[in-house]
């Protein structure tokens, strides 16, 4: 598989960078705008919820932006990745090319969105005296796991969507959902002891806990949560691709 | 794979049985509520192929429409796979099934070359080195830097045309295109064929120009009703198919 896609590697690349420039294609801001989102998301969580949730979180605006913009990241990928092979039914039903390309290319545009976001939060970091430790060196392998971990549920959904088109409807809800049962807005010690580990079953929790160690605490992640990260990568991300493995072969004729 | 296998395409045992749906279920309601009713028919369009075709060979696939000929082919370039049975193939596939495939509208023809190039699984130092053949192919001149939407359709035939033949690659897969352009490009394009079929290229081809086929193919596999029919020297096979035509 890794051969077959080392092959086709312009085709990722060209695909990788119309997913970049393509989604905001005829906007007066374009690419800005990928940007612009999660901005404007934080601005509003950061007026409102001081006041209605009465969270004292020390560097509030700070906390936001390290968990609104990995959470961008992965909700970004999920709802364009999940779309992908049906939007690209027309190409699909007309020539081969290894079909993977299509989850992996919205995948690896949200992982260099979000690298250029990360500019972003140390700007704010900067500008709100927290400053910069050498723990960014971890930074990529944090992403690189919500990579992969993004990539194998975007591989399993998009082939499922193929079949039963609800997918779309029922993820967009679970999204949803799952904001609210990650703590972005909130810390987790908010929740009383007993029922917390019920959020860090959650990977993402595990994942922003880390970018929050990483830019705001300047402290390691603990190994559990970075042991427990990599299994449920690995399951999950080998799981979809065993999915999308099985359905691919019937998309030519299911579009 | 081994290398020393002299056939660049082997067809072992196939059927592809197609799933013909009245009302095809899409959402979970409909597959929940109806599952009862929406029992699929199946249609095989093909049972039990066997064919093998050889490298530097070209071959011509003939039949009335509906015969299963563009199925094998498609069965070919691995868009659709078999029900029953393997193919295999050896060697970069290019495949002409629909002109144009890939090809986005707003896009310049100079970038839709490098975009279908890679579909075909170039890379752009590939790319680079024969986009000015696949230009001057396509004979477009100044056209090539307009977006493709304001291309006529013989404009748009030549450019995907254009991009496939100059792709190299060992095996190449036709399907009914011949017929368009008019009689320079036409002509054109058979010679380049023939300059493949020189040059040792595995050639497919389905099409219902038996007098081009004739001049162009060495072999004609005749496709009726799922089966092969028969296989053979392409004057043969073509003069018993128009026997059962008439």
């Amino acid at each position: 598989m890794i051969k077959n896609l080392y092959n086709y590697r312009e085709l990722l690349k060209s695909n990788v960078k119309k997913e970049i420039r393509g989604k905001y294609k005829g906007s007066f801001l374009g690419v800005l705008w990928s940007f612009l989102n999660p901005l404007l998301q934080v601005l509003v969580y950061a007026i409102v919820f001081p006041y209605i949730m009465r969270i004292k979180t020390e560097n509030y605006l700070q906390y936001l932006i390290v968990g609104i913009i990995p959470w961008t990241f992965f909700t970004t990928v999920l709802t364009q990745g999940m779309i992908t092979v049906r939007i690209n039914a027309g190409i699909i039903k007309k020539v081969y090319f290894p079909r993977e390309i299509l989850p992996i290319s919205v995948a690896l545009s949200g992982l260099v969105n979000f690298f250029i976001s990360c500019l972003i939060i140390l700007l704010f970091c900067i500008i709100g005296g927290l400053g910069v430790s050498w723990h960014l060196v971890l930074l990529p392998v944090f992403a690189i796991i919500q990579f992969f971990l993004t990539l194998g549920i975007v591989l399993a959904l998009s082939a499922i969507n193929i079949y039963i088109k609800d997918v779309e409807y029922i993820v967009q809800f679970i999204i949803n959902m799952l904001f609210y049962a990650t703590p972005i807005l909130y810390p987790t010690t908010l929740f009383p002891k007993k029922i917390r580990w019920v959020l860090y079953m959650n990977p993402l929790t595990e994942l922003i806990e880390a970018y929050r160690d990483i830019f705001i605490y300047h402290q390691l992640p603990s190994v559990l949560s970075i042991l427990y990260l990599i299994v449920i990568t690995t399951v999950i991300f080998f799981i979809g691709l065993l999915i999308f493995r099985k359905l691919e072969k019937g998309f030519a004729e299911e579009v | 794979m081994t290398k020393t296998s002299p056939y660049s395409i082997e067809v072992n045992n196939v059927t592809k049985k197609f799933k013909v749906y009245f009302d095809k279920p899409n959402t979970l309601k409909e597959r929940l509520v109806f599952w009862k009713n929406n029992k699929a028919e199946t249609r095989t369009v093909l049972e039990d192929i066997n064919v093998k075709i050889k490298k530097g060979e070209t071959v011509a696939l003939i039949g009335v429409n509906g015969s299963g000929k563009s199925t094998l082919l498609k069965l070919m370039t691995k868009i659709i796979y078999p029900t029953k049975g393997e193919i295999i193939t050896r060697g970069k596939l290019t495949s002409l099934l629909e002109l144009g495939a890939g090809f986005h509208d707003d896009f310049t023809g100079r970038e839709n070359i490098y975009f279908n190039a890679s579909i075909f699984g170039l890379t752009r130092s590939e790319i680079e080195k024969k986009i000015d053949d696949i230009i001057e192919f396509s004979e477009l001149g100044d056209f090539i830097d307009n977006p493709v939407r304001t291309y006529s359709s013989g404009m748009y035939m030549r450019l995907a045309f254009s991009v496939a033949i100059n792709v190299e690659a060992e095996i190449l897969l036709i399907d009914e295109i011949l017929a368009v352009g008019d009689q320079h490009f036409q002509e054109k394009c058979f010679q380049k064929l023939h300059e493949l079929k020189e040059s040792d290229k595995t050639i497919v081809i389905v099409s219902h120009a038996l007098d081009s086929i004739k001049k162009l193919c060495t072999r004609a596999i005749w496709i009726n009703n799922g089966h092969v029919e028969m296989d053979g020297k392409v004057d043969k096979v073509i003069d018993e198919y128009l026997k059962v035509c008439k």
